[in-house]
């Protein structure tokens, strides 16, 4: 961990950064958390490991309002997806992070579990960024580890077998476990609407009671505005005190957005977003 | 109150009892209330097995309000005749409830709750479904870093909310202390399943009692101290930062067993007809005291947090002499964000009196 504190020491002395935005440990959970460093010599408290699984992409937009120069942003590979896909989105500028990348040997999915292979992240298991592709400093070390297949992948390719009533009932259980807290809103670092539809009430688009109908509302709709953006970091589906597995639907509409229109959000700054794009040569008819 | 002894088979057939079919309507007599499997929820069970009394399990996920303030409850339903309009109450079942092993720290949100829904309105929802539930408390086995029942005047053998309470016993029995009346109503109308303790004379002496036992759980705060220290910081520079990493969701209020604040809307259910209905709602969400005129007197996340903090330990206890917090840790455990309410409290502690 030295030399992450040593690089946010040197930051924030310098200048180069104003607040530095990593995980720290709960002194009476031991729980890895998110923190906010402002002073060089709270650098200390800064750690980086398997349990750092918080996308602290999701406070930048919030903390760039309230800070002047630089947010230096502790993140693993898909946390820089989101920042990369934040940017491509014209709601933060390269220029406000300093980004240190870490060399990500897999988080865990549940803060009391313990890491192994096996207890890590579906999405990590398969993960082609534990060597993160952008960042302006990199801390850690990258392990050699063998991962079992991501159980995810096998449950979405189980469901697509499943007939349209299948299916129904499979999400119609799921949802009714829904008590619409918008966690999975909250902690979406692509959620970042002033206003979400959710909360529109002039006309009320959703039913914002937590029934059936407006589960499949709230849910669905926030899959179709997640699909092609969803960066797969998987923290709705962590921070649902309900244990709906939303991740499924995210996932699923990234697979589509791969296999039709061979994108993927979050890779290259540069990239014109899906949805905010267009092609002549589409084959659908609309755009002529 | 008197204490009996509930033996494990005598509790699976006093459940079987409660879920024998009415003939006249094909449904169980009693609704019967569990922890689920997965130790998510407090759920409805079918089947007399599926009672789940493990006193060592952590607190379920969500505690069991929904049973007393539904996540989303009609209260009537209208109708447009023309130029008139219909009204028409929405029925509350008279149909009995049991919860089975409610812990300690849900047991006790009841009476809590009782203060704010009896105060200046009788909320007849609220309390109609109180009375027609019976709560059996089981002592609680189980402590983790996000307990603190022992911080806010309460324990793993408190007997706060519950009609009768359970205490495990070395084998697969129970002691049952009778709470309150109605828990005794219950024993009067089931008392083939419950046996005197004079039956049981070989183990007459060694019975585990609720007062005496609990487990090792070092208190964190005291609060009434936290409410002297509220009373005197509502400006404190404390709250500038307390709330910045808080992402604002409102799991902490869902999942805590007092949080009760509710929104109300009206919803339609066809074109010329709906439901008025009154749905859980969160002092965390930013639309939350949002004015029509756009203006918002808690427009950042610190000061919404310092409202969860100060209701729960100041207004509360202000007005009903009760605090909102029974030490489940639900909000602490679920926070996605690692807030940890209990570390919160101990700094509060720190300001000046």
């Amino acid at each position: 961990m030295n030399d992450l504190i040593e690089l946010s020491k040197e930051m924030l002395t310098s200048g180069k950064v104003s607040v530095i935005l990593g995980y720290t440990e709960d002194k009476i959970t031991k729980r890895i958390k998110p923190v906010i460093i402002r002073k060089p010599e709270e650098s200390e408290k800064l750690v980086f490991n398997h349990y750092a699984v918080n996308n602290l992409a999701v406070y930048l937009k919030n903390l760039k309002k309230l800070t002047k120069g630089k947010i230096g942003i502790v993140a693993k590979g898909c946390d820089i997806r989101a920042i990369i896909a934040l940017i491509q989105e014209n709601q933060i500028k390269r220029e406000d992070v300093f980004i240190i990348g870490a060399n990500c040997n897999s988080v865990v999915l549940n803060y009391d579990d313990k890491w192994t292979p096996e207890s890590s992240q579906s999405k990590c298991r398969t993960c082609q960024l534990r060597l993160p592709n952008m960042y302006d400093a990199l801390i850690g070390k990258l392990e050699d580890i063998t991962f079992p297949p991501s159980d995810k992948l096998t449950f979405i390719q189980k469901l697509g077998t499943m007939t349209t009533e299948e299916k129904w009932d499979f999400w119609e259980e799921q949802f009714s476990k829904c008590i619409k807290c918008y966690a999975c809103r909250q902690v979406c670092p692509l959620c970042y609407c002033e206003q979400c539809v959710a909360e529109k009430t002039m006309p009320a688009w959703i039913d914002s009671s937590a029934t059936t109908r407006g589960n499949f509302a709230w849910n669905l709709i926030r899959a179709f505005h997640q699909s092609g953006r969803c960066i797969g970091c998987n923290e709705c589906e962590r921070a649902c005190p309900m244990d709906i597995p939303l991740s499924l639907l995210n996932v699923k509409m990234g697979m589509i957005a791969g296999a039709k229109f061979n994108y993927q959000h979050g890779i290259s700054t540069d990239a014109p977003t899906l949805v905010g794009n267009f092609n002549t040569d589409d084959k659908e008819d609309f755009i002529k | 109150m008197e204490q009996y002894i509930l033996t494990g088979s005598n509790l699976k057939k006093l459940a079987e009892n409660l879920l024998i079919l009415e003939s006249n309507k094909g449904e169980a007599s009693w609704n019967l209330i569990s922890v689920s499997e997965d130790g998510l929820q407090y759920q409805k069970v079918m089947e007399a097995d599926k009672i789940n009394l493990n006193s060592k399990a952590a607190p379920t996920k969500i505690s069991f309000k929904e049973y007393f303030l539904p996540k989303s409850e009609t209260l009537f339903y209208f109708k447009q005749n023309q130029n008139d309009v219909e009204l028409s109450d929405s029925k509350l079942t008279d149909k009995k409830t049991v919860i089975f092993g409610a812990k300690p720290c849900d047991a006790a949100s009841v009476p809590a709750l009782e203060k704010v829904f009896n105060w200046d309105y009788h909320d007849d929802f609220f309390n109609t479904r109180v009375a027609n539930t019976f709560i059996i408390g089981l002592a609680c086995e189980y402590s983790d870093e996000y307990c603190f029942c022992n911080s806010v005047g309460l324990s793993q053998n408190a007997e706060k909310g519950s009609d009768i309470f359970l205490t495990r016993q070395n084998d697969d029995s129970f002691l049952a202390k009778i709470v309150t009346q109605k828990g005794n109503d219950f024993v009067a109308a089931f008392k083939v399943f419950f046996s005197r303790m004079n039956e049981f004379p070989e183990s007459a002496g060694c019975m585990k009692s609720p007062e005496k036992e609990s487990l090792a759980q070092s208190r964190k705060f005291d609060y009434q101290s936290i409410k002297k220290r509220l009373d005197k910081n509502f400006a404190d520079g404390f709250w500038n930062t307390a709330g910045e990493l808080c992402l604002g969701c409102a799991q902490c209020a869902f999942v805590c067993p007092t949080c009760h604040c509710f929104d109300i809307v009206d919803e339609n259910c066809g074109l010329n007809c709906g439901r008025r209905a009154k749905n859980w709602d969160s002092c965390q969400f930013s639309i939350f005291t949002k004015h029509t005129s756009g203006h918002n007197p808690r427009d950042n996340q610190n000061k919404r947090y310092r409202q969860r903090i100060m209701h729960k330990f100041k207004y509360y206890n202000d007005k009903f002499e009760e605090i909102l917090c029974t030490g489940c840790g639900r909000c602490s455990r679920g926070c996605e964000a690692g807030i940890d309410i209990a570390g919160i409290l101990e700094e509060i502690e720190q300001l000046p009196e």
